[in-house]
């Protein structure tokens, strides 16, 4: 058995790595990161306000921003209804990207020369300029939601391959000759070592694709306008010249994109903070 | 139970009483050999692609049951030649046989437990699930006797089983290591200076703890297990093995092959005899002599 020193000393131990029980969270710093952008948005909407007035900017140039927030409450329903069309467009392509990206960095991450095939492919169709493909995709895909989420697909997938790639890579080489010493196969060392070893990657990549996808998403609604969404609002009311409208769109937009942002921040925070905590206390 | 065995007392044995754990120290001279390298060497190419040579051609014989210690200077090739025995790295000539198969076939059998310098564990497991890491792959090899919350009872984690690596302190880590080694109750283990990011007084404890578990298995009727034990220091090598063998600088060879004859099982008191330190001298001195060997080398 173990000698009863050393038992004290790993029960110390232990101890001084949990460190302080965690005590309940403490709002004040949340509101210090958020108030301030706060105000200073709220201070450039009153500056923008009494710019529009006193230089009586005509609203074909630019509307008050109480006229903006004022059609954003009167026609909220419509923002929101069209708001879900943009996150679904933009939600299926995420999807789409992130699951085709992360199986492919599956495959490239145990081939080199998968890698040395398809990287240059994946680098080439990174930097077309997506917008060109739109018509591409639309006579392949019709003008349904198809050809919207394979865009929003084909923005967000670069991040979530390269990022992958280095997750699926980068395991402890003492870990994966443990993996080997018992003979595991590549499934087994992917499922219970590279896969695991990849979320915090993964989740950077989110990060950034997140965001790529709605904007994948408006660019595909402004080519295919006649099925709705944000994009299909916007691109409509500024030829209309109703720029109240295409700004309150926007707001919806910008709102989207926040919680998406979050949302992912809040999932990986999650799953961090289910890393650091004990299973279960012992 | 067979000679030379001995029923461990833990406080969780009952839990499993068909499969009570067994200590098992004496070598068996008669029994397969648990490795046999005959003329392996390893050659690494380097960038330029000049041959540049880790390891001579070694012929080297370690017994069941027989705790083999490898000492050398750094960079002498003695984590290489484990590599070799492990199937970890294919050797550049000659060959290597673990319990008289292929190391791979030893690896496809479950037959090595890897320890390495750092606890190499997975960050997002608890204690216990790394421990029954090794039984989860390779099912079809894996002993059905093998009960984890004994092994870890043993290695004096039981209190932490459900704690996450970052939790525990390095020597705890260690054990939690030598604890997923010993899960698949391998016959051979490989552990590649498993103590050498310990402070000294958890090193010290620790090496008494690794002869412990060394001898420690779930089927009474498996050969002792054997152990290679590569490390810096010489007391160290001298407190935990039958022999010690002492590798040159690189190109690494054995240049001497000495025997640690200190009966068993072994305590802390040791290192304060006479024969420990004799031991400790005659080490020290082919180390220092490192052309010259300190014992003549049994061709084995």
């Amino acid at each position: 058995m173990v000698s009863e020193p050393l038992r004290e000393l790993d029960h110390l131990d232990a101890q001084a790595r949990r460190g302080i029980p965690l005590a309940p969270p403490d709002v004040r710093p949340m509101l210090a990161w958020v108030l301030p952008p706060l105000i200073a948005l709220l201070l450039l909407a009153v500056a923008v306000e009494i710019w529009v007035r006193v230089a009586d900017v005509s609203i074909w140039v630019m509307p008050r921003p109480t006229t903006v927030i004022e059609n954003f409450f009167s026609d909220f329903g419509l923002y929101f209804s069209e708001g879900l069309k943009t996150l679904g467009v933009s939600l299926g392509g995420l999807a789409i990207g992130t699951a085709a990206a992360t199986l492919l960095a599956a495959g490239v991450a145990h081939s080199n020369i998968l890698e040395r095939a398809v990287l240059p492919i994946a680098i080439m169709v990174k930097v077309t300029p997506v917008v060109a493909l739109i018509p591409l995709f639309i006579i392949w895909l019709g003008h349904g939601w198809n050809p919207k989420i394979a865009i929003a697909a084909l923005i967000t997938y670069f991040p979530v391959l390269i990022n992958a790639i280095a997750g699926f890579r980068d395991i402890d080489p003492r870990m994966h000759d443990f993996f080997r010493s018992v003979d595991a196969s590549t499934w087994e060392i992917f499922r219970h070592l590279r896969l695991p070893a990849a979320i915090p990657y993964l989740f950077a990549s989110l990060k950034i694709s997140v965001t790529l996808s709605l904007i994948g998403a408006v660019v595909a609604e402004f080519f295919l306008s006649g099925h709705g969404g944000l994009g299909a609002v916007i691109w409509i009311e500024q030829n209309n010249l109703r720029l109240e409208k295409v700004f309150a769109a926007v707001l919806m937009l910008t709102l989207i994109g926040v919680t998406l942002s979050t949302a992912v921040v809040l999932a990986e925070r999650l799953f961090s903070w289910r890393l650091d905590q004990p299973v279960a206390a012992a | 139970m067979p000679p030379g065995t001995n029923a461990v007392t833990t406080s969780t044995s009952q839990s499993n009483p068909s499969a009570p754990l067994v200590i098992k120290h004496p070598i068996e001279p008669d029994a397969e050999p648990a490795v046999r390298l005959r003329e392996a060497r390893l050659t690494y190419q380097t960038k330029e692609g000049n041959p540049l040579e880790a390891v001579s051609p070694t012929t080297l014989t370690i017994r069941a049951g027989e705790f083999t210690a490898l000492v050398g200077p750094s960079g002498c090739g003695k984590t290489s030649l484990l590599r070799m025995i492990g199937g970890l790295i294919p050797v550049s000539g000659g060959d290597v046989q673990v319990f008289g198969e292929t190391p791979k076939d030893a690896q496809r059998h479950k037959r090595l437990g890897l320890v390495f310098q750092e606890p190499a564990l997975l960050a997002w497991r608890s204690v216990e699930d790394n421990v029954r890491l090794g039984l989860q792959l390779n099912p079809r090899e894996t002993h059905s006797s093998t009960d984890v919350h004994e092994l870890i009872d043993i290695v004096g984690l039981t209190a932490f089983r459900r704690y996450r690596p970052a939790e525990l302190s390095g020597g705890m880590q260690q054990r939690v290591a030598l604890a997923r080694a010993l899960a698949i109750d391998p016959p051979l283990l490989l552990l590649d200076e498993p103590f050498a990011a310990l402070d000294e007084i958890t090193r010290e404890q620790m090496r008494y703890e690794v002869q412990r578990l060394w001898g420690i298995s779930h089927d009474p009727t498996d050969p002792p297990r054997s152990a290679i034990f590569v490390t810096h220091s010489v007391p160290e090598a001298v407190a935990v093995a039958d022999r010690v063998l002492v590798m040159s600088p690189r190109p690494g060879r054995i240049i001497a092959d000495i025997p640690i004859t200190a009966p068993r099982p072994r305590q802390p008191e040791h290192e304060h005899s006479d024969r420990f330190v004799n031991d400790t001298a005659i080490v020290r001195a082919a180390l220092r002599s490192p052309t010259t060997p300190a014992v003549p080398l049994d061709a084995a």
